[in-house]
């Protein structure tokens, strides 16, 4: 069931106090599509991504995700914001990477893992921990399962994080800029792991500037300018015949 | 007139009129404090509420509170309030007042040490499907603690001298009892100074104990992370870059202490 859509936004809106940040945007993203969104800073890429899994209210239209509102219920044609609980239990099924990584210092990388699945989920500790050892082995970092973040390169903080995500089996994975606050030479490392989970069939999200990734991993490209999706296309077209000229001079920015 | 007196200094060391004071003193003080942090975990959680309602009370509560002496809250509350039918014993009044007083200031002392706490580490807690009340618990107390530990140790160390205001609601802990005993004895100086004595032997016992406190919350944080995780390092990668890596995480520890 590839074309099943797994989330759904529907003019989409949000105001920052007086500030537009999202003009209505609508999309539609199946089961196992990856999208990636780029875009010039300010766009609203990441608010985009915040407003998916609820860190952002919005303030009209609608974000569903396997069919359910997210944040919000239904009632008589208008939206209610949900319960505290309520939200929590709807964002299970969204993961998301921060371009901070936001590890939890006062944990290991193992207890970083395990804590979303036990204190969430209410797994076992040995079982949340056998698992959390797989998801350390799918991102190659088995060998730091004590150590504590500030022990670990960007790179490495990085690779947990989207561990710590996968542990609670999310339906969407979102990544908003995950290579941006690392080193040149740590950024293939957490590439790869993310080139890795599209090949096996995550629904991914990723605001990012690597445009190898994009080319690589992405089923659809979007380009975002001034809160709205402006241009959307596989990645052969995208970058050899964007439509629009607002996209040639972002393409001809970034790519010099 | 008598000169100083040895003998009856001794003798009111272990006096066990002034001990039961003593321990007057130490369990009003423990008492109060964990009522105190009740109120201020409390007051702070409202005050950093979107609900406009929940944070004017708690800012109302904060700056009345700290605004007006303790004396003046306790005089209000023991002889002031039987006046509109509140009657509160002494011991009633002295925990009453003692504890709203306490709450006042530790709220802030919460307050400051959950704002300290990386904005990022809340949207990471969201992210992973964590309720509020989990979230506090499991992420964001355990980081706030090592910034809240030190000044509350401070105001409880404070707190043991403070109780002795309740002696002019007739209280009897250390010093009411010293000047209980004084009328007795006459012997104004000796007393005192015994009771002083006591005063900074409580507070420095809790100096010892806070040290260690400091050092637990300090242990399973970022500090001392390092030091802890060194040897399996050194088993797991060649010692160049453990080296290397050693380093910067030194680097970011130091980073993270100034912050």
């Amino acid at each position: 069931m590839t074309d099943q859509p797994i989330l759904e936004i529907q003019d989409l809106h949000k105001y920052f106090g007086h500030l537009h940040v999202l003009k209505g945007v609508t999309l539609t993203v199946r089961r196992g599509e990856v999208i990636v969104i780029i875009g010039p800073s300010g766009s609203g890429k990441s608010t985009l991504l915040r407003c998916i899994n609820h860190l952002e209210k919005i303030e009209r239209g609608s974000i569903k995700v396997g069919g359910q509102l997210m944040g919000y219920r239904e009632i008589g044609g208008r939206l209610v914001e949900l319960r505290d609980a309520e939200v929590a239990e709807r964002r299970r099924a969204v993961g998301m990477v921060f371009q901070q990584f936001n590890l939890f210092p006062h944990l290991t990388a193992l207890e970083n893992i395990t804590v979303g699945p036990i204190h969430v989920l209410g797994k076992k500790a040995d079982e949340a921990a056998v698992q959390a050892l797989d998801l350390l082995n799918l991102v190659g970092l088995v060998e730091k399962a004590d150590a504590y973040p500030a022990m670990l390169s960007g790179g490495q903080q990085q690779r947990v994080a989207i561990a710590r995500a996968l542990a609670m089996n999310p339906q969407v994975m979102l990544f908003d800029e995950p290579t941006s606050a690392l080193d040149p030479e740590m950024i293939t490392e957490v590439l790869d792991v993310m080139l890795n989970l599209s090949k096996q069939g995550m629904t991914m999200l990723v605001v990012t500037h690597e445009m190898g990734f994009a080319r690589a991993a992405a089923d659809r490209i979007i380009f975002m300018d001034d809160g709205r999706l402006i241009e959307e296309a596989p990645p052969d077209r995208f970058f050899s015949a964007p439509q629009y000229e607002r996209t040639r001079l972002f393409l001809s920015r970034i790519l010099h | 007139m008598p000169g100083w007196d040895w003998g009856a200094f001794h003798r009111y060391l272990s006096n066990r009129f002034l001990l039961e004071g003593v321990w007057t003193t130490i369990w009003l003080s423990v008492v109060c404090m964990a009522i105190g942090l009740v109120l201020g975990f409390v007051a702070a959680l409202m005050n950093m509420s979107r609900i406009p309602l929940l944070k004017g009370i708690a800012q109302f509560y904060i700056w009345l509170i700290r605004g007006t002496p303790l004396l003046v809250q306790l005089i209000i509350i023991y002889t002031g309030l039987p006046q509109v039918g509140i009657r509160l014993n002494v011991l009633q009044s002295a925990l009453l007042g003692l504890s709203v007083n306490e709450g006042a200031y530790l709220s802030e002392i919460i307050r400051a040490g959950i704002l300290s706490v990386h904005r990022g580490q809340f949207d990471a807690a969201r992210a992973l499907g964590m309720t509020y009340p989990t979230m506090m618990r499991v992420i964001i107390m355990p980081q706030a603690a090592r910034v809240i530990i030190p000044p509350l140790g401070n105001n409880f160390n404070g707190l043991l001298k403070t109780t002795s205001i309740t002696s002019v609601i007739s209280m009897e802990e250390l010093l009411r009892r010293s000047q209980m005993l004084i009328q007795f004895e006459f012997r104004v100086l000796e007393i005192f100074a015994v009771a002083a004595l006591y005063y900074l032997a409580l507070t420095t016992l809790w100096g010892l104990v806070q040290r260690r406190l400091e050092a637990h919350f300090g242990k399973s944080m970022v500090a001392l992370a390092p030091r802890d995780a060194a040897p399996q390092e050194a088993r797991a990668g060649g010692t160049r870059t453990v080296a290397l890596q050693d380093k910067t995480a030194r680097g970011a520890l130091y980073e993270q202490d100034l912050r």
